[in-house]
C-alpha cells in the first residue's frame, strides 16, 4: 500500500515488480488496483507452476503476471538461453522487473523485500505484536520469523531488535529461519553483491550465496533468495539476531502438527518459523524454563496444497547446500580487484 | 508416438527358482531347485508385465518356447517373431545368443525377465547399444535395470515421445560366497535403461534436472571445479563419478577406482594395496562415490577395494557422494556396508549427495526407521 501510494503521489502510473511465492505480487496487485495504477508482476517460474491460483488472484486485481524468466525482457531471454529449463529465482525476477521499469515510460520498480523502506513498512507487524503483548503485560523472550529477502523477518523482529540495541530488553533472542537449500545467513558470505541475477541493481553489503546462485526449487518459494536485507545481515553479523536453517521435510512435519493442533494450514515459508518455535518450546520443556515465544505465522498454505501432497507422497527432497565444495570451487575463480 | 516399436524379449525360465527353496540364487543350481520342489515363476511374471502391452501395435521378437514365445502367447500377444531357438534346458549361453539375435534384428529395446544373473548375461551382449529393461523375477535384484513392478513395465514402454534414458548398474553377486553368508558384489556393467516419466510424480512441477546426462555433466563440472591442488581424489565406479573424469579430460575406468591428483590421473583401476600406497601417511584425500544400484548403496556394492583401512586413512568425513536428482528420486534410502559396523555408523544418519552444480540433497542412511 505505501509503495503504491507514494508512487501514485509522484505521478507514476505503472509499477513493475517480482514475486516469489506470490504473496507480495498479490499485495501489490491489490494496492495498485486501489490507486488505479497498472501493475506487471514477474513471478518466479517454480512458484508460477506450483501455485497457479496465485496468478489468478493477481488477475482479479487487474495485474499482469508473467512466469519469470520471460521472453519480455533481455535479462529473461538471456537466462532462458543459458538454461531453458531453469526454475527461475527471485534474483532473476528482480532483474526482469528492474529492466521493465527502466524501459517503459512512467513506470517505477517496486521491490517486495530486502530494501530499507520495505522493511520499514513491514515493521507494523512487530510494532503491533509488541503492543498486543504489552496489553497482557508480556514481552517475548524469543522472536522467530522466516527469512527470504528479509522483509518478513524485519517486520517482525526490528522493533524487538531496537529494544535489544537500546538496552530495554537486552536478552530477547531473535531468530531468523531459512531453508537449508538456500542458507544465506547461516552459510553465505558477508560481502558486497548485486540484489539481482543480472547485476542491474546497486551493490548491497549483505550475506549472499552469490547473485548467480539459483536455489533448488523448494516449496517455500518466498525464501529462495540468494541475498538478504542489508540491515538483517548486519544484525546477524553483530549478533543481535541469529539464524538457523531447516530441511523441507522437518518443516512440513511441523506444518502438519500446527495444522492439526490449531486448525490453520500454514504456508511452507511460515512453517519454517513454526518448526523453530516448536523446537524452542520443546527445549524449554527439557530445561523446565517458561518462555514467551513470539513467531510470525506469515501466510496460509491454501495455495501450497500441492506441496503438502508431495510431502505425504514422500516426494520432497531435503535439498542441501554443499558449502565446503562451493567454497573450494569459488577459491579457484580468478580474483577480481 | 512411443519410442520403442520393436522389442526383443528374453525370459530366463529358471530365474527365481532358488528363492523359495532358500538357495540364494539359482546360478548352476536349477536342477537342485526343481528337485526341491521349486515352481518356475518367471514365465508368469513375464506374462503379467506383457499383458498391458497387447494391442498397441508393438512388434516383438523373442526366443522360442519358455524363453519368451510362451509368455507372449499367455499375455495375448500371439504374433511374435522367434529369432532364436534355445536348447532344452536353456542356459545362460542361450540368453546371450538370443540377445545377439535381437541386436541383429535391430530392436529398440531389450526386455528381459529374470534377476541379476540374467541382467549380467543381457548386459554382456547388449552393453549400451540398445536400452535394457528388466521384469523383476530373480532371487537377487540389486541391479538398477529392473522396473519397480510388472505394471511399471508397460508405463515405461508405452510412454509417448523420445525415450528418456538413464544409466543403470548391473550388479553381480557372487552366489557361491553368498551361500556361505559372505556378501560380495561386483559392479559388473552399466547399461542404458528407460525411465518412466511419471517417476517423479507429485513433485513433477518442482523442476529438477530431468535429463540424466545433463545432470551428470553439471555434477562433473562442479566437482572438477572444487578439486583442490595437492589433494588426492579417488574416483569410484559409475558414470556419475565418470563425469568428473570426463570433465578433467582423464581416462577413467568405468567399474574400478581411479586416482586423480592436480587434475592428472595418477592411478587407474586400483586395488586396496595401491590405494594404501597412494595415500601414504596422511596425504589429504577425498573419496568420490556414486549412489550404486537400485537399493542405494554408496559403499559395499562394487566398492570392495575401498576397505575399512582405506576409508579410515582418508577419513569418513572426506566422502563426497554424487547422484543425479532422477537417481535420488528412485532411491528412498542410502546404505553403507563397509563390513565394519562401527565405521558404517561413523558416516552418521544422513549423507549429503551432490546433485548438480552447487546443489545437493540430504538423504537418510540405513533402514527405514523414523528420523
Amino acid at each position: 500500500m505505501p509503495q503504491a501510494y507514494y508512487n501514485r503521489e509522484a505521478g507514476i502510473e505503472r509499477l513493475a515488480t517480482e514475486t516469489g511465492a506470490g504473496q507480495w505480487g498479490s499485495a501489490l496487485a491489490f494496492a495498485t488496483s486501489h490507486f488505479e495504477m497498472d501493475c506487471t508482476v514477474y513471478m518466479v517460474r517454480a512458484s508460477y507452476e506450483q501455485k497457479p491460483y496465485r496468478k489468478m488472484m493477481m488477475q482479479v486485481w487487474g495485474a499482469d503476471c508473467h512466469s519469470s524468466p520471460s521472453t519480455l525482457t533481455a535479462s529473461g531471454r538471456a537466462m532462458l538461453e543459458k538454461d531453458p529449463d531453469t526454475t527461475g529465482s527471485l534474483g532473476i525476477a528482480i532483474s526482469e522487473a528492474v529492466e521493465d521499469a527502466a524501459t517503459h515510460a512512467n513506470t517505477n520498480y517496486a521491490l517486495g523485500s530486502v530494501l530499507n523502506h520495505v522493511c520499514l513498512h513491514q515493521s507494523v507487524i512487530g510494532l503491533e505484536a509488541r503492543e498486543q503483548l504489552a496489553s497482557v503485560d508480556d514481552y517475548p523472550d524469543v522472536v522467530i520469523a522466516c527469512v527470504g529477502g528479509g522483509s518478513n523477518f524485519a517486520g517482525t523482529a526490528f522493533p524487538f531488535a531496537g529494544d535489544k540495541l537500546t538496552g530495554k530488553h537486552p536478552d530477547v533472542d531473535i531468530i531468523g529461519v531459512e531453508p537449508a537449500a538456500c542458507p544465506t545467513l547461516t552459510k553465505g558470505l558477508y560481502a558486497y553483491d548485486y540484489g539481482d541475477e543480472a547485476g542491474l541493481t546497486p551493490m548491497l553489503m549483505m550475506y549472499t550465496l552469490g547473485h548467480d546462485f539459483v536455489p533448488p526449487a523448494i516449496h517455500a518459494g518466498g525464501l529462495r533468495y540468494h541475498g538478504d536485507s542489508p540491515i538483517v545481515s548486519k544484525l546477524v553479523k553483530d549478533g543481535v539476531a541469529r539464524a538457523v536453517s531447516l530441511y523441507q521435510n522437518e518443516v512440513f512435519e511441523a506444518a502438519q502438527t500446527f495444522a492439526r493442533t490449531e486448525g490453520i494450514i500454514p504456508a511452507p515459508e511460515a512453517a519454517h518459523a513454526i518448526r523453530t518455535a516448536i523446537d524452542v518450546a520443546l527445549e524449554c520443556r527439557k530445561t523446565g524454563e517458561a518462555k514467551t515465544i513470539l513467531f510470525n505465522n506469515s501466510g496460509h498454505g491454501h495455495f501450497d496444497l500441492a506441496s503438502y501432497e508431495a510431502y505425504y507422497a514422500g516426494n520432497l527432497p531435503d535439498y542441501d547446500y554443499p558449502e565446503e565444495l562451493i567454497r573450494d570451487a569459488l577459491s579457484r575463480l580468478p580474483k577480481v580487484a | 508416438m512411443p519410442a520403442f516399436r520393436t522389442i526383443g524379449l528374453v525370459v530366463n525360465p529358471f530365474a527365481g527358482l532358488g528363492g523359495r527353496v532358500g538357495l540364494k540364487g539359482t546360478d548352476g543350481l536349477a536342477d537342485r531347485a526343481l528337485a526341491l520342489g521349486a515352481e518356475p515363476l518367471a514365465p508368469a511374471r513375464a506374462a503379467m508385465a506383457l499383458a498391458p502391452l497387447a494391442g498397441h501395435g508393438l512388434r516383438f521378437v523373442t526366443a522360442s518356447g519358455k524363453m519368451g514365445e510362451e509368455a507372449l502367447a499367455r499375455a495375448g500377444i500371439p504374433d511374435s517373431a522367434c529369432v532364436y531357438g534355445p536348447g532344452v534346458p536353456s542356459t545362460a549361453a542361450d540368453t546371450r545368443a538370443a540377445c545377439r539375435a535381437f541386436l541383429d534384428d535391430g530392436v529398440d529395446l531389450v526386455l528381459f525377465c529374470g534377476g541379476d544373473g540374467t541382467a549380467r548375461d543381457v548386459a554382456d551382449v547388449v552393453g549400451t547399444d540398445v536400452p535394457v529393461l528388466g521384469i523383476p523375477a530373480g532371487v537377487k535384484m540389486y541391479s538398477s535395470v529392473f522396473a519397480l513392478d510388472p505394471g511399471t513395465v508397460a508405463r515405461v514402454v508405452l510412454a509417448d515421445g523420445p525415450a528418456r534414458l538413464a544409466d543403470a548398474e548391473v550388479i553381480d553377486v557372487d552366489e557361491e560366497a553368498y551361500r556361505a553368508n559372505d556378501f560380495r558384489t561386483v559392479l559388473h556393467a552399466i547399461v542404458r535403461t528407460p525411465s518412466a516419466p511419471g517417476l517423479v510424480q507429485a513433485s513433477k512441477r518442482v523442476f529438477e534436472e530431468a535429463d540424466e546426462d545433463r545432470a551428470r555433466a553439471a555434477i562433473g563440472a562442479f566437482i572438477a571445479d572444487a578439486m583442490r591442488p595437492g589433494v588426492l581424489y579417488l574416483l569410484g565406479p559409475g558414470t556419475t563419478t565418470g563425469a568428473v573424469a570426463e570433465r578433467l579430460g582423464v581416462n577413467a575406468t568405468l567399474l574400478g577406482f581411479d586416482a586423480v591428483l592436480d587434475g592428472r590421473l595418477v592411478g587407474a583401476d586400483l586395488a586396496e594395496t595401491d590405494l594404501l600406497a597412494l595415500l601414504g601417511d596422511g596425504r589429504e584425500a577425498r573419496l568420490v562415490l556414486s549412489v550404486i544400484g537400485a537399493q542405494g548403496f554408496v559403499l559395499g556394492r562394487g566398492t570392495q577395494v575401498v576397505t575399512p583401512a582405506v576409508i579410515r586413512r582418508i577419513g569418513p568425513e572426506h566422502l563426497i557422494v554424487l547422484g543425479t536428482p532422477g537417481k535420488l528420486a528412485r532411491t528412498p534410502r542410502l546404505h553403507v556396508d563397509t563390513g565394519d559396523p562401527a565405521l558404517d555408523r561413523a558416516f552418521g544418519p544422513y549423507l549429503r549427495v551432490v546433485t548438480g552444480y552447487g546443489t545437493a540433497q540430504r538423504k537418510r542412511v540405513g533402514a527405514d526407521t523414523p528420523a
